[in-house]
C-alpha cells in the first residue's frame, strides 16, 4: 500500500509540472496584462517601469522559471484587479463553493443511489419510469435555465427562498459556513439543487443499471436462495458491489464540480471560486488564473488518489496485489 | 449409496404437473412443462437433460426465484404436504435456506467478492434467526470445519478471491447447510471444477447428506456423475421428464429412446476413433482444394511441430520505484507465473496429440505457444523445421499453416461480422482466395463443417453454440493449415453436440491430413480422439505416451490419480466412482 501511495504521489508530481508549464503558456497566449494593468494614457516610462516591474521583459523560460521559484516558496503572486495575495483570494472563496459543492454532491449520492437503485430494482414499475423520466430531464435540461426557473418560481413567484447570495454565515474554525444558520441554509437550497440536477441523474442512471445487472447475477441469486431478504440483498450486496463505479464517478464529479460551479454560482451570485475564476478572466487576471488552474490540477489528483484508497477499502481484490 | 431409501416413507417433496413459463416476443417459452416427480427424505434424485431441457428452471421453482417475466403457470409442488405454488413472498423467503437450499454452478460467481466469507456465513444466518456477532462467528467456523476447509477459524476471514475454485465451492455448500435443511437443490455444482476437486466434493457431498439425512437434487448434464451420486435418476427434455427410475436401471437399462441417444453420444461408451452414434447427421461435404503446396512436407507419421524446451513465465510489469529497486539489488521482479517450466513435445504429421491437465497446469499456455500465440521466454517451436514465430523486440507469429479453435465460440467469433466475412478475413489477408472467389469458398467450407451453405451472411448470434463452434473450425481450416491447436474445443458443449463436433473433427483430420494438438480435462473425449497423449501437471510433462497404454496402465501418480477420479458410468454392474 505505501508502494502504491509512493508511486501516485510520484505521478502526481509530474502532472503537477506538466500542469504548470501548460497553464502558463496558456495564460501567456491569451493576452497581454499590460493593457489590463496600466490606463491607456500612461507615458511609455512608466509602461516599460510597469512591465519591468512584473518581469514581463524577460524571456518566456526566463519568466516560468521565476514563476516556478516563486510557487517554490508559496508565493503566487499578486492579483493585479484585487492587489491582494493570490493565495489568500482563493482560499478566502473556496469556503463558499466547498459548502456548495458537498450539498450537492451529497443531495445527489444520498438521494440518487437509493432511488436509482429502486428504479433497477423494480425496472418495470411506474415509479421507476417517472424516476428514468426525471433523470432524463435532468441530463437535458440546461443548468442555467433550470436555475433560472428555480429563481423564478421559489423566490419570484413563491417569495419562500431566497434568489441569491450566501445570507448570514457562521465563523467556524476562522472560516465563514452558511449551512450553519437557518437564513444560510434557506440560500444554500436553491443553489445546491440547481448544481445537483446533473449528478443527481448520473447517479440514478449509474445505480439503477449496476442494480439491473447485479439482481440477474448468481451472487443474487444464491444470497436469495439462502433465504436473505431482498433489503438485506439491496443493502448488503448489491450496495457493495455497484460502488465501486459509482465511486469512480463521485469523484470526478466531486472534482469537476469544485473547479467548475461557475454558471451556478453566477445565477444565484454565490461568491464563490467560480465566479472569481470568470471574472479574473475577463479582467485578464493572470495570476489568479493561473493559481486557480493549478489548484485545480492539484484537486483532482488529490480527489483521484483518495478515489483509489477507497477502491482498495471496497474491493478486497485490489488490497491483495497492492499489499 | 449405501443406505437403501425406504420408499414407503411420505415424500418430501412432491412435485405435480409443474409448467413454469416465461412469455417472450414469440408467445411463451415453456421451460418446464408438466414435470412431476417426488423426492422421499434423505433420497438422492439425479436431474439430467441437456442445455435448454429445462431441468435449471426446475430447481428455481421448487425454490421459489423464478426471474420475471417468467411464472408457474400451472401445477403444485409440495413440500411435506405444504403448497408452495402461490405462497406469498414473505412465506417462501422463510423456507428458502430453511428447508430448502440451493447450490448453484460457479463459485466464482454465486459468492460475494467483495465480502468475507465470514460476513456471508452470517448475513446467512441472520436470514432465518437473530444471532449476536460472536456468535456468528463461532457457527460461521464450524460450518467452514465441516465442509473440510482447514484453519477455519483464519479462513472465515477470508475473501472468495483468496480461495480456489473448489474451496469457494465448499463454502457455497457450508452456506446452504447452515440451517440444516431438508433438501439441497444443486445446480451442476461440479461443473466448473477440475475432475479432482470434483471426486473429492462428490465424495464429501454423500457422506454428508446420509450423515444429515438430507435429500438432494442433483442437477447435471454429466451421467457419469450423477450415477454415481443419485439414487434415482431423471431424464429431462424439452421441459419435460421423459424417464425416471433407480439411477442403475435408467443408465442401464434406457427404456426411452432421448436417454439412450444421450448414452449413445458419450465417447466413453464408444471405441476409440469411431464415429459417435447418433452424433453425426450432417451431410458431407468434401473440403475445398488447397492453394498451399504440400509437396514438400514430411511423411504422416514423421515430427511435425516440435516443441523444443518450451518455457513461458509471466511477470508483472513493474513501477518505477520497483524498477530502480531491481536494478539496484535491493528487490526482486514481481511475483512471476511459470506457467510452462520446460516442455519438450513433438506432434508427428497427421497425428492427434491430446494434451491433459488440469487448470493452471499451464495447457492452453503451452498450445498458445504451439500456435503461435504468445512468444516462449525460453525454447523454440518448430513446425517443420521453420520456427512458428520470429525472434526479436515485437515477435510475430510467421506462419499460417498452424491455426487455432478456442473453446468458447461465444466470444471467439466476432459479434458485428458476418459468418462469411470471419471466414475469408484470414484467406484472403494471406492471398490463400481472392475476393472473386470468396463467396464460393464460403459455402465450400460452411458445407464442408456441416452447415447450411447460405448462412453465409449471417451474424454469430443466429447460431446455436455447436454451430458456432463448426463456424470456428471452418474458419481455422480456411487458412488451409496442417496443424490445429484445439484449445478444449467441445468443454461448453452439450454432449450430442460434442458428439457432432467430434466426429467432425474425426473426419476432418482423415480428409485433410490435419495434425491436431486437442487440449483438454475430459478424459473420455481425449481417449477418444487422441493417437497420443500428453499429461500436464504444474508446467510440466510428467506422462507422454500413445493413448491406450496410458489409460490403461499410467505410470505417473498424477495420471493414475487423474484417471482415478473420473466417474464412470455403470457398465450394467454397481456403479464404480472412485474416490
Amino acid at each position: 500500500m505505501l508502494g502504491f501511495i509512493l508511486q501516485r504521489l510520484w505521478q502526481a508530481l509530474i502532472v503537477v509540472i506538466a500542469m504548470s508549464a501548460l497553464v502558463f503558456c496558456g495564460v501567456y497566449a491569451v493576452g497581454n496584462p499590460i493593457d489590463v494593468l496600466i490606463s491607456p494614457d500612461a507615458t511609455q516610462d512608466i509602461r516599460a517601469a510597469v512591465i519591468a516591474q512584473y518581469g514581463l521583459d524577460q524571456p518566456l523560460w526566463h519568466q516560468y522559471l521565476s514563476f516556478v521559484g516563486r510557487i517554490l516558496q508559496g508565493d503566487f503572486g499578486r492579483s493585479f484587479v484585487y492587489n491582494m495575495p493570490v493565495s489568500e483570494l482563493i482560499l478566502s472563496r473556496l469556503p463558499a463553493t466547498l459548502e456548495l459543492t458537498l450539498a450537492a454532491v451529497l443531495f445527489a449520492s444520498l438521494v440518487g443511489i437509493p432511488i436509482g437503485m429502486y428504479a433497477g430494482y423494480k425496472p418495470h414499475s411506474p415509479i421507476s419510469r417517472a424516476i428514468m423520466a426525471i433523470s432524463i430531464l435532468g441530463f437535458s435540461v440546461p443548468t442555467f435555465w433550470f436555475g433560472l426557473m428555480l429563481i423564478m418560481v421559489f423566490a419570484v413567484q413563491c417569495g419562500c427562498m431566497p434568489a441569491g447570495g450566501r445570507g448570514e454565515t457562521v465563523s467556524l474554525f476562522g472560516v465563514d459556513f452558511s449551512f450553519l444558520t437557518g437564513d444560510g441554509l434557506a440560500h444554500l437550497v436553491l443553489p445546491a439543487l440547481n448544481l445537483a440536477l446533473f449528478k443527481f441523474s448520473l447517479m440514478i442512471r449509474l445505480a439503477r443499471a449496476g442494480t439491473r445487472e447485479l439482481m440477474l447475477s448468481d451472487t443474487v441469486k444464491f444470497a436469495r436462495a439462502a433465504g436473505l431478504s431482498e433489503f438485506t440483498v439491496l443493502s448488503r450486496h448489491v450496495l457493495r458491489l455497484i460502488s465501486i463505479p459509482l465511486v469512480t464517478v463521485f469523484g470526478l464529479e466531486l472534482g469537476s464540480t469544485l473547479a467548475f460551479a461557475v454558471v451556478t454560482e453566477t445565477i444565484f451570485s454565490w461568491p464563490g471560486l467560480g465566479k472569481l475564476i470568470i471574472d479574473s478572466i475577463t479582467s485578464l487576471d493572470r495570476p489568479v488564473m493561473v493559481a486557480y488552474l493549478m489548484f485545480v490540477a492539484l484537486l483532482f489528483i488529490v480527489i483521484n488518489l483518495l478515489v483509489d484508497l477507497a477502491y482498495a477499502a471496497l474491493d478486497p481484490r485490489l488490497r491483495k496485489g497492492r499489499a | 449409496m449405501t443406505d437403501i431409501v425406504t420408499r414407503s416413507a411420505a415424500p418430501l417433496l412432491e412435485v405435480t404437473d409443474l409448467r413454469t413459463w416465461f412469455p417472450s416476443g414469440r408467445g411463451e417459452v415453456k421451460a418446464v412443462d408438466g414435470v412431476s416427480f417426488s423426492i422421499a427424505p434423505g433420497e438422492v434424485l439425479g436431474l439430467v437433460g441437456e442445455s435448454g431441457s429445462g431441468k435449471s428452471i426446475t430447481g428455481f421453482s421448487i425454490i421459489g426465484l423464478i426471474d420475471d417475466p417468467g411464472r408457474i403457470v400451472e401445477g403444485s409442488i409440495k413440500l411435506e404436504g405444504r403448497e408452495l405454488v402461490g405462497l406469498p413472498s414473505h412465506d417462501l423467503r422463510a423456507i428458502r435456506g430453511k428447508t430448502i437450499s440451493m447450490v448453484f454452478q460457479d463459485p466464482m460467481m454465486t459468492l460475494n467478492p467483495v465480502l468475507s466469507i465470514g460476513t456471508q456465513i452470517k448475513l446467512a444466518l441472520e436470514a432465518h434467526e437473530t444471532i449476536d456477532a460472536a456468535d456468528a462467528r463461532q457457527r460461521a467456523i464450524t460450518a467452514v470445519a465441516q465442509v473440510r476447509i482447514a484453519e477455519p477459524e483464519r479462513k472465515v476471514d477470508f475473501f472468495p478471491h483468496q480461495f480456489s475454485g473448489g474451496m469457494r465451492q465448499r463454502v457455497a455448500i457450508a452456506i446452504a447447510l447452515l440451517h440444516r435443511p431438508k433438501l439441497i437443490i444443486c445446480d451442476e455444482p461440479t461443473t466448473a471444477l477440475d475432475v479432482s476437486i470434483q471426486a473429492e466434493i462428490l465424495a464429501e457431498m454423500k457422506e454428508l447428506v446420509s450423515e444429515l439425512g438430507t435429500a438432494l437434487i442433483w442437477i447435471s448434464h454429466d451421467l457419469a456423475i450423477v450415477s454415481s451420486i443419485a439414487d434415482r435418476v431423471a431424464v429431462m427434455k424439452s421441459g419435460n421428464i421423459v424417464e425416471i427410475g433407480p439411477a442403475l436401471g435408467v443408465l442401464t437399462r434406457p427404456q426411452h429412446e432421448y436417454t439412450r441417444a444421450l448414452l449413445d453420444a458419450l465417447p466413453s461408451r464408444a471405441k476409440p476413433g469411431q464415429l459417435l452414434l447418433r452424433g453425426s447427421g450432417i451431410a458431407d461435404a468434401p473440403p475445398p482444394p488447397r492453394k498451399s503446396a504440400t509437396a514438400n512436407l514430411p511423411a504422416l507419421g514423421s515430427p511435425y511441430l516440435v516443441i523444443d524446451n518450451a518455457v513461458k513465465r509471466f511477470e508483472k510489469p513493474a513501477g518505477l520505484f520497483r524498477n530502480l529497486a531491481i536494478k539496484s539489488g535491493l528487490s526482486q521482479p514481481l511475483t512471476v507465473v511459470q506457467a510452462v517450466a520446460g516442455v519438450s513435445l513433438t506432434v508427428r504429421r497427421g497425428e492427434v496429440l491430446g494434451l491433459v491437465g488440469e487448470s493452471g497446469s499451464g495447457k492452453s499456455t503451452l498450445g498458445r505457444m504451439a500456435a503461435g500465440i504468445i512468444v516462449p521466454t525460453s525454447g523454440t517451436i518448430r513446425l517443420n523445421g521453420q520456427p512458428v514465430m520470429s525472434t526479436g523486440r515485437a515477435p510475430k507469429k510467421i506462419t499460417t499453416r498452424v491455426q487455432t479453435i478456442f473453446q468458447d465460440p461465444f466470444s471467439s467469433l466476432n459479434g458485428r461480422m458476418r459468418i462469411g466475412d470471419i471466414i475469408t478475413e484470414g484467406p484472403l489477408a494471406h492471398r490463400l482466395v481472392n475476393r472473386a472467389e470468396a463467396p464460393d469458398y464460403v459455402r465450400q467450407w460452411l458445407a464442408a463443417v456441416g452447415l447450411d451453405p447460405t448462412f453465409a451472411n449471417r451474424f454469430p448470434h443466429q447460431f446455436s453454440g455447436g454451430q458456432r463452434q463448426r463456424i470456428a473450425i471452418a474458419r481455422a481450416l480456411a487458412m488451409q493449415p496442417d496443424v490445429i491447436v484445439c484449445d478444449e474445443p467441445v468443454a461448453s458443449l452439450d454432449v450430442s453436440i460434442q458428439a457432432q463436433i467430434i466426429n467432425l473433427l474425426i473426419r476432418l483430420r482423415a480428409e485433410l491430413d490435419l495434425s491436431l494438438l486437442f487440449i483438454s480435462h475430459d478424459l473420455s473425449v481425449v481417449r477418444h480422439l487422441c493417437d497420443r497423449v500428453a499429461i500436464m501437471y504444474q508446467g510440466l510433462i510428467v506422462e507422454e505416451g500413445l493413448a491406450a497404454a496410458i489409460y490403461d496402465n499410467p505410470q505417473h501418480d498424477y495420471t493414475a490419480r487423474l484417471l482415478a477420479a473420473v466417474p464412470v458410468l455403470p457398465q450394467g454392474t454397481e456403479t464404480t466412482a472412485a474416490e
